[in-house]
């Protein structure tokens, strides 16, 4: 079921600066996860990534997924420790026809003497925060039993750590 | 006299039940499959989006549609993966599919159940051009997404001894055209090298150039005069490119190694296909009595072979004519055995560096099998699988025909993954 992406997602989606890496997986079931600057948002609300190469591993497993229902998933790394991975299924490939030819002339001049093989819409489904201090506290907040213990010990002759 | 369907689709299995069964070939690959063996039907609600500025419709081709028309309908349809359906318009009483409006969207259907959205090909710029003698570009070279087809020429030496293929009608349909559209039967190669010349102002557009047309047996060896206007068109398509080679596939007879390399030296061509169209020799001595009495089956295989040294492997195909080897009354009498011996043939190719490719057989009224049948949809996705998976097997690429050059074998569109 497709998601909307809130605001900061999308907002790190859009920043040039932000690390992009695609991971899919292939026919044996092995992951194979690439930097892929190409990734934007698009009109309806789902992400739209430019692959450049019709031989790429990433997008026979592309392929793969939108044959075979298969999820992929985006994750971008911004400034800071913000960090964040969309979790989806590709839903169209468009190889011709005026959007293809849009991105075709945009790439180029962006990028100069390049190909473009595919237009891969790729539907949202699922986002989770991978920003480290989200996750720290999250898991601090409701796994009782991740920590080691010594970090929560009184030892003798010292005061007590207020636990973060 | 339109072919009765209904009665044959009863006793096979049905999409839901061929894509339960082979969950290895993709259901839309499936669903490809089937469009063409059973056609499709535009309702009036469907044909009020086509939009003759901004889609492509039928037009110049080398073989007739079941319709027997010329009518302006769609080209081609075109699924969300980017794999194209090139299907004809056909009887309601051939129990076809069904392009319908859903919720204003184009969509196939079936039974009245939604199956796809599709999309219609866009017209590339140059259709509305005109070259400098006068003839509408779209009737001088045709386009697919990504590919541009040169129909040189549209008469088949075949024919005029009556030895024409049995499941052929490039002829009548030739014979349609050239009254109907006055869509010349054979090209100048100027106004082809002005049509290149026009399409390739549009960036992004195209990947590849096909050439084919009929036989021509003429010349002091067989096929020389077949190669001699091949070379001139090439050279002409070649004045519009700065490399010496570009990406192309010549579809042409079944010529012999001086003719081969008279073509890759003089032009910039990068792959041949010569089409066996069946792989049995018996059934090709029937089907095609014109290429078994001039070359043979056997020696075809052999220039097929011969080609690869020239060529390079994964720029060597055959195409054959799917299902056609199941045809009344010589044909196989069981799917399994069919299935067996074409995959048992191919593979003697594959292992020489040629790969086979496969067209859904449509038993076309202007042919001589117009009254035929094709074969089951389970039939045609296991000659698919079989197919890609000799091509694994022997590390075969196909690029030069595959789902954005040609879009019409279902086979090759499995060749994404190669």
């Amino acid at each position: 079921m497709a998601i909307e992406l809130q605001k900061e997602v999308v907002e790190l989606l859009q920043d040039s600066e932000t690390v992009k890496v695609l991971a899919t997986v292939d026919e044996k079931g092995f992951p194979h996860a690439v930097i892929k600057q190409s990734f934007e948002l698009g009109e309806d609300g789902n992400l739209v990534h430019l692959e450049l190469f019709e031989s790429s591993r990433s997008n026979k497993n592309l392929v793969r997924g939108i044959w075979h229902n298969r999820k992929v998933s985006v994750t971008l790394k911004g400034k800071g420790d913000l960090s964040y991975q969309i979790k989806g299924r590709p839903i169209k490939s468009i190889i011709a026809g005026p959007v293809f030819n849009e991105h075709y002339l945009r790439v180029r001049e962006r990028l100069g003497d390049v190909g473009l093989a595919a237009v891969w819409i790729i539907e949202p489904e699922e986002v989770i925060n991978e920003s480290f201090s989200a996750r720290l506290a999250e898991e601090q907040a409701a796994q009782v039993f991740c920590g080691h213990l010594d970090r929560i010990a009184q030892l003798s002759g010292a005061r007590p750590e207020t636990r973060q | 006299m339109p072919v009765a369907l209904n009665s044959r689709f009863a006793e096979e299995l049905t999409l839901t039940e061929v894509t339960a069964k082979h969950p290895e070939v993709p259901r839309l690959i499936c669903l490809k499959i089937d469009v063409q063996r059973r056609g499709v039907h535009y309702t009036e609600r469907a044909l009020s989006t086509v939009d003759e500025t901004l889609h492509q419709l039928r037009g110049a081709y080398i073989f007739g549609s079941r319709d027997a028309s010329l009518s302006p309908l769609p080209e081609s349809l075109l699924l969300r993966d980017g794999t194209s359906i090139l299907v004809d318009p056909t009887p309601l009483d051939q129990n076809p599919y069904i392009v319908d409006l859903v919720d204003g969207r184009l969509a196939l259907t079936d039974g009245g159940d939604f199956l796809e959205e599709v999309e219609l090909w866009q017209k590339p710029a140059y259709y509305d051009q005109t070259t400098s003698s006068g003839i509408p570009m779209k009737y001088v070279v045709t386009a697919r997404p990504q590919r541009l087809n040169i129909f040189q020429s549209s008469f088949c030496h075949y024919w005029a001894n009556d030895k024409g293929c049995l499941f052929c009608d490039i002829v009548t349909h030739q014979t349609q055209q050239r009254a109907e559209l006055r869509i010349p039967i054979r090209l100048n190669p100027k106004d082809v090298s002005e049509t290149i010349g026009e399409a390739l102002k549009e960036p992004g557009r195209f990947t590849g150039i096909c050439l084919t047309a009929g036989t021509d047996i003429r010349g002091e060896e067989l096929f020389d005069q077949e190669v001699e206007y091949y070379i001139e068109i090439l050279q002409a398509v070649g004045e519009n490119f700065r490399t010496r080679k570009f990406p192309s596939q010549l579809i042409g007879s079944a010529f012999n190694e001086r003719q081969l390399a008279r073509l890759y030296d003089q032009t910039g061509l990068t792959s041949f296909t010569t089409d066996l169209e069946v792989l049995n020799e018996r059934l090709f001595a029937w089907i095609c009595p014109g290429k078994a009495e001039k070359v043979g089956y056997q020696e075809w295989k052999n220039r097929l072979i011969r080609s690869v040294d020239i060529f390079g492997r994964g720029n060597v195909g055959t195409g054959i004519v799917g299902g056609v080897e199941l045809a009344t009354p010589y044909g196989f009498t069981d799917e399994e055995e069919a299935l067996r011996s074409t995959l048992e043939e191919a593979e003697d190719l594959a292992r020489h560096g040629v790969t086979t490719v496969y067209i859904v057989w449509v038993p076309r009224p202007g042919s001589f099998f117009r009254s035929q049948r094709n074969a089951s949809l389970e039939y045609y996705v296991r000659l698919a699988w079989g197919l890609h998976s000799l091509r694994v097997k022997y590390n075969l690429a196909v690029a030069f025909d595959d789902y954005r050059r040609c879009g019409n074998h279902p086979d090759t569109d499995l060749s994404r993954l190669l």
